[in-house]
């Protein structure tokens, strides 16, 4: 193994996946070199550990630390294996979000590097680059450690969490290698279904990321760990926590044990990626089959609309099923039900027949349909990526961009707020006499934030295929998530105003909300209309 | 009869003047070489024509459609293959061509009819079924060849159009210049093999730094570089003042 090699490569590789999501010119010249990583590594560790230990030592504390003592030693130990699953988490989450283009035209492929040292690359790159979740874990518990004289403890913890953050990030290696010949001869023999079955999978392991990351699942986690670590002694990856078990009991030997095990496992995994990588890679794109079926055009027509928009619009539907950067898309809707279901299982389980506010439900139900149909309609425009020369150089005009990207949102906007409103009728059963007045508002919500999300869309356009890619900048997403957010509640505030002043709704109340809707709706539409045809005459990609 | 006048077209990218006063025009059945180095401007200039760069200034007709007065009315009559064409490669090559038939208006049975006989004409028969990810370069560059000729257009923008083919497909699109140019749609299409240019151009435009450097015929460059009897190459390098490749070369090696 040529260690210079794996060092030149380890710092290509973390400097590409940097910059890869670093989109602002400024914070890319601050953050575009790995060197960085290292202060901010030392800054968190020691500057909340620091912090935390000032504040412990300050008087009047001595209940807090009392609080702390029994559960420091349990939270030291949780944290190598929660590292070592979140290194697991992120490096799938990464490698899912690169663009299919991106994928096959990596330099290692053609210059002389063996499979270890790529993998030995790889890992150093990955393990560095996620050092900040090992400083940010350390750097919280170090303060009530030093605190409560248990810093051996800590030391332990930290040695096994770098261990943890190592052997995570080789499982991540040997997964790749694996996925990429499973997933290349399944894509193969399967074809269309293969592409289905790639989807609901990345959208499953999509929302189970967002919801893992809802705040207190983390502290959750880390106990939980802990607990379960001592009647699972046998599995590696809890061999780092019992290590720093052993040394909050005292118990040196444990230590010693589950150490020397864990450092082996890492190793071994470290081997078996290499070996894997040796293997199973398969630089070259697969080919993947739709159809046998001979070819039959079908023109689908959607009423209102031309063949030209109808064939966009299947152009996208496929753009959104097929690509793998594509599918946090689809799980938006899913982390938002179930979140929004998660919120409203307290009051499910109430026994009072009272009704909830109508401005809470109301709230809790635009605000999802409103992302979800923004986000859609926001990217549309620059997820189209550098192949968005196709539609400039074919005769369409903005009016028939325009209605094909509003109507791709709105076709999938209008199900999910029917499919919400039904969840929230099953959790809440007294909402029913809101059912026949959300369910309208929330159509219009879709029309006008679909609109504004056009608007935002042709005036913000990110087309740069990279990690991650926003298509649409950053200012253009919080602009347009925030107005629509607004626009959806000046159109629900008249009935809100109608059930707090009346106790019900009145027909002219209900008159002014669609008014409104339908006004920011037109408003938007013209924007939308002006900003294609602004877009169109400076093309820009 | 003139099918395209480019006429004083400038443009630039914030400080990089990328055309500086470029004009020529295209008879009905001609086929014109767009010769240059790399970044002297031809790509830029194809670009143009097709709407999809806004120039500084200057006007650019097609077949009497001034471009920027209606985009959509040129669009509708040329046939554009870019060079290195991106393409929507989560579509299958098949759905690629069904969407760019439609965009262009073509029924469904003109689709299945020309789209089959294209595929065939370039060995895609058979391979349409599977995704553009999938494919070679030079699958890619026919099937954006297939797409820019789709809808019979009246005269063709082509960028480097033979790059990455396989002979026989290299053979076929030139075959197919000359027949198209024979019923009257005439070609631009740029190049950096001298020797295609040579063949099949009846005029070439010799573009260097952003500016038409010479025009005319083979014969007519070689007289003005004062080259006679010389390779186009020779001519090339001469006009645009890259001919003292030894030192280059020497120093290379060294």
């Amino acid at each position: 193994m040529n260690l210079r090699s794996v060092y030149s490569l380890a710092v290509v590789l973390t400097r590409s996946q940097i910059r890869g999501t670093q989109r602002n010119k400024f914070l890319a010249r601050i953050f575009g070199e790995p060197r960085i990583i290292l202060p901010v590594d030392i800054a968190l560790l020691f500057g909340l550990g620091g912090l935390g230990y000032a504040i412990l030592s300050a008087s009047g504390m001595g209940g807090l630390l009392d609080l702390l003592k029994p559960i420091e030693p349990e939270l030291l130990a949780g944290i190598p294996s929660a590292i070592m699953f979140m290194a697991i988490l992120f490096g799938v989450l990464y490698e899912i979000s690169q663009p299919i283009q991106s994928m096959n035209t990596d330099l290692v492929n053609w210059l002389p590097i063996t499979p270890m040292e790529y993998v030995g690359a790889s890992t150093i790159s990955e393990s560095y680059i996620y050092s900040f979740m090992v400083c940010l874990f350390l750097g919280v518990v170090l303060g009530p450690a030093l605190a409560l004289s248990m810093s051996s403890v800590w030391l332990a913890a930290a040695f096994m969490a770098v261990v943890a953050l190592f052997a995570g990030a080789t499982v991540v290696e040997v997964l790749d290698a694996t996925t990429n010949r499973i997933s290349s001869s399944f894509y193969k023999k399967s074809g269309r279904s293969g592409i289905i079955f790639r989807l609901i999978a990345t959208v499953i392991l999509l929302v189970f990321i967002q919801l893992l990351f809802s705040g207190y699942v983390v502290g959750y986690l880390l106990q939980s760990v802990m607990q379960a670590a001592i009647s699972a002694w046998f599995i590696p990856v809890v061999w780092p926590t019992l290590a720093v078990l052993g040394v909050a009991q005292a118990n040196l030997s444990n230590f010693l044990l589950f150490a020397s095990f864990s450092v082996v496992f890492a190793v071994a995994l470290f081997g078996l990626a290499a070996r894997f990588r040796a293997r199973f890679w398969v630089p070259v794109p697969v080919s993947i089959k739709l159809s046998t079926r001979a070819y039959q055009p079908r023109q689908i027509h959607i009423p209102l609309i031309g063949a030209t928009e109808s064939a966009m619009i299947q152009k996208d539907f496929r753009s959104l099923t097929r690509r793998r950067e594509m599918a946090r898309f689809l799980a938006i809707p899913f982390v938002l039900a179930i979140s929004m279901g998660i919120s409203l299982l307290p009051l499910s389980t109430q026994q009072t027949a009272e009704a909830p506010n109508f401005m809470f439900i109301a709230f809790l139900f635009i605000m999802p349909v409103a992302i979800f149909v923004g986000a859609l309609s926001m990217t549309s425009i620059g997820q189209e990526g550098y192949a968005v020369w196709n539609l400039y150089a074919a005769p369409i005009t903005p009016t028939q961009l325009l209605r094909a990207k509003l109507l791709f949102a709105a076709i999938l906007g209008v199900p999910f707020a029917i499919a919400l409103l039904s969840i929230f009728a099953v959790l809440l059963k007294t909402i029913g006499t809101y059912y026949g007045i959300l369910l309208p508002v929330s159509f219009l919500v879709v029309l006008e934030v679909s609109a504004l999300g056009v608007y935002f869309a042709a005036l913000f356009p990110d087309f740069r295929e990279m990690v991650r890619s926003r298509y649409v900048s950053v200012w253009g997403s919080l602009l347009g998530i925030g107005m629509a957010l607004c626009v959806s509640l000046l159109t629900v505030a008249p009935l809100a105003l109608s059930i707090f002043l009346y106790d019900s709704i009145i027909p002219q109340l209900a008159i002014v909300s669609f008014c409104i809707g339908l006004a920011v709706f037109i408003v938007a539409l013209k924007m939308a209309h002006r900003q294609i045809q602004r877009l169109f005459r400076n093309i820009r990609t | 009869m003139e099918a395209l006048r480019v006429d004083n077209v400038v443009k630039s990218f914030g400080g990089l003047m990328a055309v500086k006063g470029v004009s020529f025009s295209v008879e009905k059945n001609q086929i014109l070489g767009l010769l240059g180095p790399n970044g002297s401007g031809k790509s830029t200039i194809m670009k143009t024509i097709v709407g999809i760069v806004k120039p500084d200034a200057g006007s650019i007709t097609v077949q009497g459609i001034n471009v920027a007065a209606d985009p959509i009315g040129v669009k509708r009559i040329v046939g554009f293959v870019p060079e290195s064409p991106r393409l929507y490669e989560f579509l299958s090559g098949i759905e690629y061509l069904d969407f760019v038939a439609t965009v262009h208006g073509l029924s469904p049975d003109t689709k299945r009819e020309r789209i089959m006989e294209f595929l065939k004409a370039l060995d895609l028969e058979g391979r349409e079924n599977e995704l553009i990810h999938g494919y070679s370069q030079g699958m890619k560059q026919k099937l954006a060849i297939i797409a820019g000729l789709l809808h019979r257009p009246q005269i063709l923008i082509l960028d480097e159009p033979l790059n990455a083919l396989d002979p026989r497909s290299a053979r076929i699109v030139k075959d197919l210049i000359h027949r198209l140019s024979d019923d009257g749609v005439p070609t631009v299409f740029s190049t950096h093999v001298l020797e295609i240019a040579d063949a099949i151009c009846d005029r070439i435009v010799i573009m260097y730094d952003g500016r038409v450097l010479a025009e005319g015929n083979a014969e007519e460059l070689r007289s003005k570089a004062g080259t006679a009897g010389s390779s186009l190459e020779e001519v090339f390098l001469k006009l645009t003042g890259t001919s003292d490749t030894r030192e280059i070369v020497e120093a290379l090696t060294r």
